[in-house]
């Protein structure tokens, strides 16, 4: 099947017992078994069955399913939400004492959790300037134990060059980690071009309308865990085969952690699913519309959007997202006074902390989330205080253009 | 011809692809199964168009839960 047909019936033929033909809700904890000795046999792994929703979900399995067949990836985990799935991913790969070398200007949740989170736990992130991918290459060592990258950047809007990183971190039998958030499936698949893990914060783009946070883990199959350098997958792949890795997060750190989705949430990322390519086109379309607009507008300093002509990274957009650039960009009014006003004079954008909504939604990031960074580690991420996000909806452009046009103006 | 199944020598028919396999060897709840063969997970696309030879080793894999990983 092709992409816009599997992210409407991947995972799921319908319901057997009742016709159903959206994907029912399991709004169950546990499951029960005709049998002790089944129960005894699930929990061994001796047959398969579900136990209990922190490990396992029916609504949710359908998820899963969905997304590696998106992702073209031989499994997934869905997780609670987008951190949920980093910080199970990662520490699955982690111990004290280990390097995790990432590219700057990540999402700022993630660079907390390696710094803050991790760092309590003896484990070391070295941040490179992800624009060339020799940096990855000086940073890691010999405890180096996976690299992390973004398809894009925000708000930096940088597009790392991930055929060489993924050559760079296998030459180091490391794996690559992408967090394919802002491109989505629909614009890239990581594990085409060498990634071996991807993962997503599913509450923005895939879920499409704010309404749930979640997130997922795909394999895509490239890391040989029979031959990495992680003792204790190794040892799984001798049950497990290929799927080594998720079955050891699945088994351990996914079910101790404790950040499973709700089934709830997980109907809603696949209502979302379902509209996402087509809702990806628009985003694309819009914001590239939006960025030439601002580009060409005298009271605007500066634009930054991958798929301007000019920007630095079209060609890498144009080699690995087939040139659609994406629904956010960065812009600049001068100082951050001009963005408080612009922003409170919007009548249709939000402001808020979120992307990849219908609605078009902005947000001052230097006040708001990456507030607890210090001026110098603000400035490493790209951040100028007259810096404004946007996550470019799917209105109709002239009201889109309209609204920007007259909170532009008030801003001086 | 002969496979191995989950480490079991398997005589199953000439040109079966893994989705007739599938119903064959009645594999337990096959929407939840994923399809190792010789090492390699295939796509669940790819079960109706691969044919299985002879001597492949074949593994149904669930991870669902269940399995200890820590022994």
């Amino acid at each position: 099947m092709k992409t816009d047909t599997l992210a409407i019936h991947g995972g799921f033929a319908g319901d057997d017992m009742s016709g159903a033909t959206a994907v029912p809700i399991y709004q169950t904890v546990s499951y029960a078994h005709k049998t002790a000795q089944e129960l005894a046999a699930v929990f061994e792994g001796g047959m398969p069955g579900y136990i209990y929703t922190r490990i396992a979900n029916p609504t949710t399995t359908v998820l899963e399913a969905r997304l590696a067949e998106l992702e073209d990836g031989i499994a997934c985990i869905a997780t609670s939400s987008g951190m949920a799935a980093v910080a199970s991913a990662v520490m699955g790969l982690v111990r004290a004492g280990d390097q995790i070398v990432a590219a700057t200007g990540i999402f700022g949740g993630t660079v907390s959790l390696f710094e803050n989170t991790l760092g309590r736990f003896g484990v070391k992130t070295t941040f490179v300037d992800a624009a060339d991918a020799k940096n990855f290459k000086n940073a890691i060592n010999a405890r180096t134990k996976l690299v992390f990258v973004e398809t894009i950047g925000n708000p930096r809007m940088d597009v790392p060059d991930i055929p060489a990183i993924a050559e760079i971190a296998h030459g180091a039998n490391v794996p690559l980690v992408v967090d394919n958030t802002v491109t989505t499936p629909i614009l890239f698949r990581p594990g085409r071009f060498g990634a071996d893990i991807v993962v997503h914060s599913t509450s923005k783009f895939i879920n499409g309308h704010g309404t749930a946070i979640g997130g997922a883990i795909i394999d895509t199959g490239n890391y040989d865990w029979r031959k990495g350098v992680f003792d204790d997958i190794r040892e799984v792949s001798s049950r497990a085969g290929q799927l080594a890795f998720l079955f050891y997060l699945r088994n351990l750190i996914y079910r101790d952690l404790g950040g499973c989705p709700a089934p709830m949430n997980s109907f809603l990322m696949l209502q979302g699913l379902e509209t996402l390519p087509g809702r990806m086109l628009k985003h694309c379309e819009n914001a590239g519309r939006l960025a030439e607009f601002l580009q060409a507008h005298p009271k605007v300093s500066w634009v930054n959007y991958p798929g301007l002509e000019g920007s630095p990274f079209r060609a890498r957009v144009d080699k690995l997202f087939g040139g659609l650039a994406g629904g956010l960009l960065t812009f600049g009014l001068g100082d951050k006074q001009k963005v408080f006003k612009f922003i409170d004079s919007l009548r249709l954008a939000r402001n808020l902390a979120n992307l990849g909504d219908a609605k078009t939604l902005v947000i001052h990031p230097g006040s708001t989330i990456f507030h607890e960074f210090s001026p110098d580690q603000q400035r490493a991420m790209g951040l100028t205080e007259d810096l404004v996000r946007v996550s470019v909806g799917i209105e109709d452009f002239e009201d889109l253009k309209a609204d920007f046009e007259q909170a532009i103006q008030k801003s001086f | 011809m002969n496979l191995v199944v989950n480490g079991k020598e398997t005589n199953i028919n000439d040109g079966l692809t893994v989705s007739q396999l599938l119903v064959e060897t009645n594999v337990r709840m096959p929407q939840m199964v994923s399809v190792e063969v010789n090492g390699q997970i295939l796509r669940r696309s790819e079960y109706d168009q691969t044919i299985l030879r002879e001597d492949d080793k074949v593994e149904f894999l669930y991870f669902m839960g269940g399995g200890n990983v820590t022994d």
